[in-house]
């Protein structure tokens, strides 16, 4: 108690360079909140987007499927699965898909092309695939007058073999029965741009994914992936983990989208860890500060530790007054500095800084960066703040504890 | 060492039939090496018994403030050996002696040095919180030293709403407020104006017959001589003269 009193006025002392050290301080969580609010939102939004264009968070495969895929690693009893999913709080959609390598055959010319069959309805709840139609309209697992069913087509194949709404689509492949499979479908529509993940993608419903390659259908039916989204990409780690003990089907494989797109997720913890780098100047400026202002505080007490030594203060107290010192210091300073940078990063995060040139990613345009609002935000820069204001004090706090009572009284 | 000094310690030890509270043997500190080296003090034996007002006398640089640093353990000896209550200080880790001065040592400074941020209540009431005594005692003897040394009404201002004397005095009774086995006083009126400094003198010595409290100055002051009862006279760092007045 004593020690706390003699911190906070020793503190108010020198007021001028308290305020001034309080402002560094400050100034440096504000930095550090600021800075992690733009790459954390930043990354969150890059991650939403992807995740939510066709990875989901979450996906289930037949195991290995993702290292080697293959037409007859399927996902069997789809509709108990599918159930035992969606039964999960957390779960906000999940949607089956069969992929089938092909031969796309257009107005003369042939492309391979991924065929992907999807449930129209669940992939639109779960994906933005819907929203990224250019051209005609969504695919339904209607079949036309004619006997056929929908394609959708990326836009890149769509160019390549100059096709448009309304056009034949002739698709080869090998059925899982092993006979070929082949037959014609009607473009209804046109999605992505050249550069989006669905270029050279042709989307089918499942019914006509399912008999396009002799897959079981209705109770039996099958698929190779089932793509979940939740209701925050944060959970997809510990809800895989969950959902893989839930499931208890050896065959299965649940994983996160951390595993599924694993370079995307390495590229992002690299670049992550570069804007460290731009963290630790800033707390290493900080630091600097922080040191000099507890320096000068104890140069200029060293008489008056003497005189507390000398009277019976035990080194470790005073070490401790200075220790305390600083964490208040640190303290009033992260409350400063939270003032400070919660209205920014509410802006950051609710408005933004509009880009002056919108980026096109994969057929999503962002157009403006956006910040984040989260515990993660404020609690790191005051765990930093904090850890690296005891750990300039403690070189100071040493010197206090360490200093003869003689010579600390014979100081000018 | 010195001839005098041995006598008169002898005829001491015979005279005053109480406890003793301080004993050097064979003291020396010195400072630097080779060419440089100084003997601030050599073979100081001595022994100071409870309740007495003793002075230690010297010119500047005689070893006064040396002598006195040794015996309160903030300085350690480059020889010999220096008992407190009996127990060897020298020998003592950095914690042991910090809560050894807490408990057996009073210090008075010349510059006062009391602490800027704490009320001279605060002051007074340091020590006995480091020696974990409680609210209610640090109370009563708070107020019973502030009434001692004549400082009723000026508990809550701090050092520097204190005039020189009155600061003295806050160091006084933060000296005395533990109730150590010796206070320990270095030119404790040299920054203190006459009058004030006498007011100083007489009080610490009503306290001294009043409350038997051991009193060691180091002065070059003539009216602490006048005062004291015993006088430790030091010239070059050895003591020349040591006696006692009734």
């Amino acid at each position: 108690m004593l020690i706390a009193k003699l911190a906070f006025r020793n503190i108010l002392r020198n007021r001028r360079r308290s305020l001034l050290t309080l402002l560094s301080m400050g100034g440096g969580f504000f930095l550090l909140c600021l800075t992690l609010s733009m790459s954390e939102g930043s990354y969150s939004n890059i991650i939403n987007i992807f995740t939510q264009d066709h990875t989901g968070h979450v996906q289930i495969h037949h195991t290995n499927y993702l290292e080697r895929p293959s037409l007859y690693k399927t996902i069997n009893n789809l509709d108990s699965i599918l159930a035992e999913v969606e039964a999960n709080p957390q779960v906000i959609g999940v949607t089956p898909r069969i992929y089938g390598p092909s031969l796309a055959y257009g107005k003369n010319k042939t492309f391979p092309a991924q065929v992907i069959g999807i449930d129209t309805k669940r992939e639109a709840l779960t994906t933005r695939l819907k929203s990224k139609v250019k051209q005609g309209q969504y695919i339904s697992s209607d079949i036309s007058k004619e006997g056929y069913f929908e394609a959708m087509i990326g836009y890149s194949l769509a160019n390549n073999l100059a096709l448009t709404v309304g056009d034949e689509l002739v698709l080869i492949s090998q059925g899982i029965d092993g006979s070929i499979a082949n037959d014609i479908f009607l473009v209804k529509g046109i999605v992505g741009d050249a550069n989006s993940y669905e270029k050279m993608n042709v989307y089918l419903s499942l019914p006509a994914m399912q008999q396009f390659l002799s897959m079981g259908q209705g109770e039996n039916s099958q698929a190779h992936e089932l793509a979940i989204t939740l209701a925050h990409q944060q959970l997809a780690q510990p809800f895989a983990q969950t959902l893989q003990k839930q499931l208890e089907v050896s065959e299965l494989t649940v994983a996160p989208w951390q595993v599924v797109e694993s370079s995307f997720y390495n590229s992002m913890q690299a670049d992550k860890k570069g804007s460290y780098v731009s963290m630790g100047i800033i707390i290493f400026i900080v630091s600097i500060g922080v040191l000099n202002t507890i320096l000068m505080g104890t140069l200029e007490r060293t008489r008056e530790f003497g005189v507390l030594k000398a009277i019976g203060t035990r080194p470790l107290s005073l070490f401790n007054l200075i220790i305390l010192e600083s964490l208040i210091l640190a303290v009033i300073s992260c409350l400063f500095g939270l003032l400070l940078s919660l209205p920014v990063c509410y802006w950051l995060a609710t408005s933004g800084i509009p880009m002056p040139e919108p980026i096109d990613m994969g057929g999503i345009v962002f157009d403006t960066m956006l910040g984040e609002v989260s515990w993660y935000v404020v609690i790191v820069p005051s765990v930093v703040v904090i850890a690296s204001t005891l750990l300039v004090s403690f070189i100071p706090a040493i010197r206090a504890a360490q200093i003869s009572p003689l010579k600390a009284l014979q100081a000018t | 060492m010195n001839n005098i000094a041995q006598n008169n310690t002898q005829k001491r030890d015979v005279l005053v039939n109480s406890t003793t509270v301080i004993e050097t043997k064979m003291l020396c500190r010195h400072f630097g090496q080779g060419d440089t080296l100084v003997n601030a003090l050599t073979d100081a034996n001595l022994t100071i018994n409870k309740g007495e007002f003793t002075t230690i006398i010297g010119p500047s640089g005689s070893g006064k403030s040396t002598l006195l640093q040794l015996i309160g353990g903030l300085d350690t000896p480059t020889s010999g050996e220096v008992l407190l209550d009996n127990k060897h200080i020298s020998q003592m880790t950095g914690t042991e002696l910090s809560d050894f001065r807490r408990d057996h040592i009073g210090f008075i400074f010349q510059a006062y040095n009391l602490i800027p941020v704490l009320s001279a209540k605060e002051n007074i009431e340091y020590i006995m919180l480091l020696q974990g005594i409680s609210a209610q005692e640090r109370a009563k003897r708070v107020s019973a030293i502030m009434h001692d040394v004549g400082l009723e009404g000026l508990e809550n201002r701090r050092p520097a709403q204190l005039s020189g004397g009155q600061q003295q005095r806050v160091a006084v009774a933060r000296a005395m407020v533990s109730e150590p086995s010796i206070i320990l006083a270095d030119e404790p009126t040299a920054n203190l104006d006459s009058k004030t400094g006498i007011e100083l003198l007489d009080m610490m010595k009503t306290l001294n017959e009043e409350q038997k409290m051991t009193f060691v100055f180091s002065t070059h002051d003539p009216k602490i001589m006048e005062r004291a009862k015993r006088i430790i006279r030091l010239e070059d760092g050895c003591i020349v003269d040591d006696e006692c007045f009734s």
